[in-house]
């Protein structure tokens, strides 16, 4: 299992590269370069919030599965119980320690 | 429609508590170049916008700003949230504690309430695109002064991250705004409306 703090870097960082593309493309959409490099980013964004959400609680509603997710169990007032696993995990705006 | 994802869009993790700092980053919540201001302008002007593109782009810089002021928010709730009644009485926090506690509230680091008259939409497509270009500068201005006066380097890294996210914006907008004037009639840009005078645009996309 991943660790919690790295997985999350990792989908800042492609996340991040996601985005600033996203703008780049609003601006240049034949650009084929960019369009290649977003859509390896976006394949691997998608990877990383499935992966993040079977080990810890889902990032987004689309990743909500509460037969799958948070298999490390952390940061639940459920554990062992089936529940709703979007309330899982720390609110981003809490330091992450 | 919009879809929360539960991260912040850089990390923010601020160890000390101080008050005074906080009273200062809050003018990028509620100030007048701050992020709500940013993401209701561009969300505002995108639906009258002729050009599909600069439509689109309009949707996702605004979104982008969203999730600014949510850093933004973050920051202020990190550095006051272990505020003792002595700090807030002595640490430049005391007109707002008295009448926010440490609750999130949009205001200028000078006091003044967030006002929607700190952003434009004009419902012209040129106007708005320069208010945007201008807007973005004077966020970067305020980042400027900001990351000047703030040593501690929790609160440095993400207002340096935010400082070059409106540097990209300014560079965005003015492919936008070249972008609509490519659809105008070049010897007078400014002669017509362009969102309004829709007759006037030769190949709108």
């Amino acid at each position: 299992m991943a660790d919690r703090n790295s997985l999350l870097q990792e989908i800042n960082e492609t996340s991040f590269m996601v985005n600033d593309l996203t703008l780049y493309l609003d601006t240049h959409p034949e650009d084929l370069q960019a369009l290649e490099a977003f859509t390896q980013a976006a394949a691997q964004r998608k990877q990383l919030l499935e992966a993040y959400a079977r080990d810890f609680e889902p990032l987004t509603m689309n990743c909500v599965c509460p037969d799958c997710n948070n298999q490390s169990q952390s940061n639940t007032r459920y554990p062992g119980k089936k529940h709703f696993t979007w309330c899982d995990g720390p609110l981003p705006w809490d330091n992450q320690v | 429609m919009w879809l929360y994802e539960k991260r912040l869009q850089f990390p923010i993790n601020i160890k000390k508590t101080c008050p005074k700092t906080a009273s200062l980053i809050i003018s990028q919540f509620g100030g007048p170049d701050g992020e709500l201001a940013a993401s209701m302008r561009y969300l505002s002007q995108r639906y009258t916008m002729p050009c599909k593109e600069a439509g689109g782009l309009l949707t996702d810089i605004g979104t982008e700003e969203l999730g600014h002021l949510e850093m933004i928010c973050a920051m202020v709730y990190q550095l006051t949230k272990n505020l003792t009644a002595e700090q807030a009485k002595t640490a430049g926090f005391d007109a707002y504690y008295i009448d926010h506690t440490t609750a999130l509230w949009p205001a200028a680091a000078a006091g003044v309430p967030f006002n929607a008259c700190e952003f434009q939409s004009k419902g012209d497509a040129i106007t708005d695109l320069h208010e945007n270009l201008a807007a973005e500068q004077k966020a970067r201005t305020t980042y400027d002064n900001l990351i000047r006066v703030i040593d501690d380097p929790d609160v440095r890294e993400p207002l340096k991250f935010l400082r070059a996210r409106e540097v990209v914006h300014f560079q965005r907008f003015g492919e936008a705004l070249e972008k609509i004037k490519g659809t105008l009639d070049e010897r007078n840009f400014y002669y017509f409306n362009p969102e309004f005078d829709k007759q006037m645009i030769s190949k709108v996309r």
